[in-house]
Order: structure tokens, then sequence, then C-alpha cells
């Protein structure tokens, strides 16, 4: 037998046993749904077309993921079973900017999100916690700094293991 | 020959004089026209920013409460609609905007010497946005966002509470965006 046939075909099998595991938590994921919670201001004092956005981008982010069976909105009646997890957002720190400030001087007039989110079991545990952040610092309006947190919040559900014991609890800046 | 010039002359002058008068009562009219096209009287041009069932963002289009729903109604293609019933909170705000959007910003971008921010400071425009929380069907949770022209907010929370939406706040104060960046961070 040809020895280079015998190493290709066992790099293939390497690779496709590689790629079989890299898709096993995604897959074992989308058996769980999760629910959006609204958006809890906290003591900070946001504007509550911030809040909504949050929430509404989160939604559209997390559908986007495809983790996820199904995505529920707070409040939904369809919303319940041992697979399912609540997404709970806190708002942190709010700093309100300008676009104009940052057209004008490029360095001044961000607007900052930080936020603490939370993914519980529905007994309550939190099986991922994360504290994220979403600015807008050039091009673009405030409320695109709603989008960035949403995307990275989504980004950040991804990265992790959900199959993983549901006692891990870390924080990432 | 002279008389009929003269008296042309006369007729001409008397039209340009009409003409304004038309003008203006051929405007009155357009206007009587668009109010009697809502029978609750209110439809504004707005874009909806996000939110509001399957309208894509940055949608422009007319705004109205017909009847008892809450109707937007895209410049080209599908409407949707919601109960004012199921309306749970009504926001009004302010935001300060860049006009041009990409187009404009890339320009500035462009410009030497500096002259992108001073294009920056005189083209901004204020606007109001009213945030609409609302339930679905199933009890779901939304939230809509519309940007309106400056001093409409108001009057369309104003209808709505009018129209049976329930509200926590009746008196909001826009939130200007230039106070609020002087608390520069808040906690």
């Amino acid at each position: 037998m040809n020895p280079s046939k015998t190493i290709s075909s066992a790099l293939f099998l390497v690779s496709a046993v590689l790629m079989l595991a890299a898709s096993q938590p995604r897959l074992l994921a989308q058996t769980r749904s999760v629910q959006v919670d609204k958006v809890d201001p906290g003591d900070v004092k946001i504007e509550p077309a911030f809040t909504v956005a949050i929430y509404e981008n989160l939604l559209e982010e997390l559908s986007k993921t495809k983790q996820f069976k199904q995505v529920f909105r707070s409040g939904d009646r369809n919303a319940s079973g041992p697979d399912l997890l609540i997404l709970k957002i806190k708002v942190q720190k709010y700093t309100p900017g300008s676009e104009t400030r940052r057209a004008v001087t490029t360095v001044s007039g961000a607007t900052k999100l930080n936020v603490r989110s939370q993914l519980c079991s529905p007994d309550g545990q939190v099986v991922l916690e994360r504290v994220v952040d979403g600015n807008v610092r050039f091009f673009g309006g405030n409320l695109r700094a709603t989008h960035n947190l949403a995307h990275n919040v989504a980004e950040a559900i991804k990265k992790s293991d959900l199959t993983g014991p549901p006692s891990s609890v870390r924080e990432k800046k | 020959m002279i008389q009929r010039l003269a008296s042309f002359k006369q007729i001409a002058r008397g039209l340009a004089c009409l003409l304004p008068l038309i003008c203006f009562v051929s405007c009155l009219t357009a206007k009587n026209h668009e109010a009697a096209s809502s029978p609750t009287g209110v439809t504004m041009q707005v874009t909806h920013v996000l939110g509001f069932e399957s309208i894509p963002k940055n949608a422009s289009g007319n705004l109205s409460i017909q009847g008892n729903a809450l109707r937007f109604q895209k410049s080209e293609g599908a409407g949707a609609q919601i109960s004012v019933g199921a309306i749970q909170d009504v926001f009004v705000g302010q935001e300060d905007k860049q006009v041009g959007g990409k187009t404009m910003a890339v320009g500035r971008a462009a410009t030497p010497f500096g002259g992108g921010r001073v294009i920056g400071l005189f083209s901004h425009k204020k606007y109001d946005t009213v945030t609409v929380e609302y339930l679905d069907q199933n009890g779901g949770f939304h939230g809509a966002i519309f940007q309106l022209n400056k001093g409409q907010a108001q009057v369309l929370k104003n209808e709505l509470v009018a129209e049976g939406a329930h509200v926590t706040n009746l008196e909001d104060q826009p939130a200007k965006p230039s106070a609020q960046e002087n608390k520069n961070e808040s906690k």
C-alpha cells in the first residue's frame, strides 16, 4: 500500500473526528431554549429606549447564533420546560454619548454600556455569568452601542460550553 | 392695437397677483386632505428604528392611530399594526443625530484640514423618539422605537393615552442628551 495514501487517509480521518468533536457542543446546546428577560436598569439612570433596544437586539443576536432551539420573549406563555434557560441582563454602567461630539472631536462623546448577563436554569441556578461591554466610539448613532452589546453577549454565550456542569460561574471583562 | 396690448398687460398683472393666492389655497387644500385621510387625526411621518412587528430596521413610513390600533405603514410595501390596548407603556425621548448617513460620514472624514469636524458641527439635527412597550398575543414583551420630527413625540403619546393606552408617566420630559453628557459616568 502506498504510504502517502495511508497518511492522507489517516489525516482525513483525524480531521473528520476533530470536526465532529467541535460541532458536538453546538448540537447539544440546540436542545435548549432561551427566554430573554426584560433588561433591569438597576440604579443606573438609563433611557427606556436603550433598555428596549438592548432587549430587542439580544433577541435578534441570540437567534443568529443558532445555539438555541427557540428564543422566547419575556412573558411568553409558550416558554416552559426543563431545558429552558433564562437570560437576565442588569445594567451596571451607562455613559451617555453624543454623535455630534464624536463627529467633531473624535476622541470624546462615546456611548458606553456595561452589563452583567446571567444565564439561569428554571430553578434559578446560574449557568453562566459574564460582564459585557458595548460601546460606540466613532461612527454610528448612540443606539448602536446596544447592538454592539447584544452582539458581545451572544458571542460570550456562543463561546461558552453550555453542556458543562451548571456551577461554572466565571467573569470576563 | 395699443389698447389690446394694454389689456394683455393688465391681465398678466392680475394673474401674477393671483398666482401666490392660488398656491396658498392649494397648499391649504392639500393639508386638509392629509388630515382627513386619518380618521382620528394623527398621522406622522416617522422612521422605525427597531422592534415593531416584522417591519425592518430604519424603515420610514407613516405612523397613525386608526380605530383602536397603532399602525405603521411603510412608504413602499406592507405595514403592521398593534392594538392600543396591548400597549404597556410609552416613553418620549430626544436624540441629536448627524444628518447624511454613511455618505456624509465618509465625506467628512475625507475633507482635508479638519474641515470634516466643522461640517460635523453644523450637520446635526434633533429628533424626538417614542418608545412603545407592548405585549403580543402570547404575552411576550415587545419594545418598538420610532424616530419623529422634533415636537411630535408628546403629541403621539397624548393621542395614544386618549385612545386608552396604558402609560405610567403621563408627562415625560424628553431627556436632553447634552444634560446627560455632563454626568460623565453614572454608576
